[in-house]
């Protein structure tokens, strides 16, 4: 026996109700974990965000249109100034009645081109050409064909929301990705397709332009060019890259991103409360002991060692539950599912190492942090008042 | 041995001169309740010679287990002298206290106050995670102290496991485990039964003449305190 494992025995004594806290802190730790791996979800999200891939848009709002006559223009003229491919994109936004719950990105697109801008997209080139050769065929990511069981080949009917009607398709190609800059979870469709239903005023518009530059460091400069072609038009276009404007979208969820860090942080501090109460209402029973340890020889900084010793036991087990937990509840259930389905906002979701560093070091310094005040408590005490309270 | 030095004459000593272990010269102590003060120890003298096994004896608020606290070196007087074993206990700061009662003093509470979460062996080992001695050397002498007073066969029982009577030993076992110069004892038999009272006076008895431990206990039960060789009476803070 040694005073360390003294402090730790201490913590077994009220079985139930150090199992009730420990549970308690585990929990608490879980919580945290899951939402720091949100958190840093969203930033890898962010971070994967290809390098040499810049968006132009309508440099009034994302929702109003650009002609598509645009991506000529820019096409010509930036030819010889490192743009490698260009494409655009509308968003369609459809949603499937057989899977009424099922959100997933409707892109309408040319085809062609599609593939020069997405060089990580991987299609077997069989379903690529029958992809450009259909009109009404859709290529879709392999995480949104497990969500939805579609094969190729199969015909399938979407419900227009921004362009209402019943729109049918041909599934010709499942595309993968080399790299994480890709969601694998839309369904783009040929914009040929979009185009010829709509009323004349509204055709000839795009959502966006996604172009592809040779040298990722120039990408700001190449940026500024494009905005330059339109600046004056009664169109400008506002140009940046596939990052900043992945940060420009999670910057719209700030609100949501700060509440989920405040939340991880009162989900610490009520931890902090309940393994203080736990430790207060323990050195309260024990107070008599510590009259006894005192009497024996022992001293304030043992008996601090001790109620110390007792929080940082409860708080290691915890926080070591907690995180045995984490990894099969966030990094294997909601990570593989949030990867299979929310792939655009969350491309990897699982628990880094500095996370489960974190937690684990919070819930050792919390557990000191509660400890403190039975423990100035208990190291005050005089001794003969100790020794005659009988709880 | 100088001539000035106090001396005294018992049936534990038969009849040799032996010097004080306890002295204690114009002793007061007094608690503040509210803004009352209350005197509970007035002018007190007291000498206990080495190798006696004292009793206390008085009603209750007479302050008998003030005075032992205040040998005990648990408490501090308000006005007055303790000496010790040779130290002046009223004088050490906080940390030389603890580490004077941690080799000098065992002490024996009335509710035994073990740890539950503790084995018998482990509770007598407990004064001995203060020193520097090894973990088998530890172990060595708690089984002995635990031989001592009777319990080897419960070294590995919790407190839940034993009597009162057992319990209270495993307390003595704990008392003695460090060697200590003098024991002191609040109500060490208050607790228990007749039988088991006797076992424990027994043993007092047994670690006074022949381990030669002074012993000082507070007691309010006449039959315990006639084990005693001497006997002592306090009332209204002063010794009679």
């Amino acid at each position: 026996m040694n005073l360390p494992m003294l402090a730790a025995r201490n913590a077994l004594r009220n079985r139930f109700r150090t199992i009730l806290t420990v549970v308690g802190v585990a929990v608490a730790i879980l919580a945290f974990v899951s939402l720091r791996t949100v958190l840093d979800a969203w930033d890898l999200a962010i971070e994967s965000s290809a390098k040499d891939r810049l968006a132009s848009r309508n440099k009034t709002s994302w929702v109003v249109p650009v002609p598509k006559k645009y991506l000529d223009k820019v096409r010509v003229e930036l030819a010889d100034e490192g743009l490698t491919a260009a494409s655009y994109g509308t968003w369609f936004g459809a949603k499937d009645p057989t899977h009424k719950d099922l959100f997933f990105a409707t892109i309408s697109a040319e085809a062609k081109s599609l593939f020069d801008v997405y060089d990580e997209m991987i299609v077997p080139e069989a379903d690529k050409q029958a992809f450009i050769g259909d009109r009404t065929g859709a290529l879709i990511g392999d995480a949104l064909a497990r969500q939805t069981g579609w094969k190729v080949g199969q015909r399938v009917t979407l419900q227009g929301t921004i362009y209402p009607g019943l729109w049918s398709y041909t599934i010709r190609g499942i595309y993968g990705a080399k790299r994480r800059s890709l969601d694998r979870g839309i369904f783009f469709f040929h914009d040929e397709y979009l185009q010829e239903k709509l009323p004349d005023h509204r055709r000839g518009n795009i959502g966006w332009l996604i172009l592809r530059v040779a040298d990722a460091k120039k990408g700001s400069e190449i940026s500024r060019r494009v905005d330059e072609l339109f600046t004056g038009s009664d169109i400008e276009t506002f140009t940046q890259s596939e990052k900043a404007m992945n940060l420009s979208f999670m910057a719209t969820f700030s609100a949501v991103l700060k509440a989920i860090d405040v939340v991880s942080l009162v989900i610490l501090a009520i931890m902090t409360l309940i393994l203080g109460n736990t430790i207060a209402m323990g050195v309260r029973e024990r107070t008599n002991e510590y009259g006894v340890l005192r009497a024996i020889g022992f001293r304030p900084r043992h008996l601090v060692g001790f109620v110390a010793g007792e929080s940082l036991t409860i708080g290691f087990l915890g926080g070591g539950l907690g995180l045995a937990l984490s990894y099969p509840i966030v990094t294997l259930g909601m990570g593989r599912w949030l990867e299979e389905n929310m792939s655009g906002f969350f491309p990897i979701f699982h628990v880094t190492p500095k996370t489960y560093a974190t937690a684990m070091l919070l819930a050792l310094g919390l557990a000191a942090v509660a400890a403190a005040w039975p423990a100035v408590g208990a190291a005050r005490l005089r001794i003969t008042d100790a020794l005659r309270r009988v709880d | 041995m100088s001539e000035n030095q106090p001396t005294t004459t018992d049936r534990a000593t038969q009849g040799k001169q032996v010097p004080a272990i306890v002295k204690l010269a114009g002793i007061a102590k007094s608690f503040e309740r509210g803004k009352e003060q209350v005197r509970v120890l007035e002018a007190l003298d007291l000498e206990v010679p080495a190798g006696s096994f004292e009793a206390l004896m008085g009603p209750s608020g007479s302050g008998k287990t003030t005075l032992l606290n205040l040998i005990a070196g648990l408490d501090r007087p308000s006005a007055g002298t303790i000496s010790v074993a040779g130290t002046d206990i009223a004088n050490l700061g906080d940390a030389p206290l603890a580490k004077w009662r941690a080799e000098t003093l065992g002490f024996i509470f009335q509710s035994y106050n073990l740890m539950p979460v503790l084995t018998a062996l482990e509770n007598v080992e407990l004064p001995l995670l203060l020193t520097r001695l090894s973990s088998k050397e530890r172990r060595r002498r708690a089984e002995t102290a635990l031989r001592i007073v009777g319990l080897e066969d419960r070294l590995h029982h919790h407190p839940r496991q034993l009597s009162g009577g057992q319990e209270q030993r495993v307390a003595i076992a704990r008392a003695i485990v460090n060697d200590p110069k003098i024991l002191v004892a609040d109500e060490p038999t208050g607790d228990l039964d007749r039988k088991s009272a006797d076992e424990v006076l027994t043993l007092l008895e047994k670690l006074n003449r022949e381990f030669g431990k002074t012993i000082f206990m507070v007691t309010h039960d006449p039959a315990a305190a006639e084990r005693a060789t001497v006997i002592r009476r306090l009332d209204k803070g002063r010794l009679e």
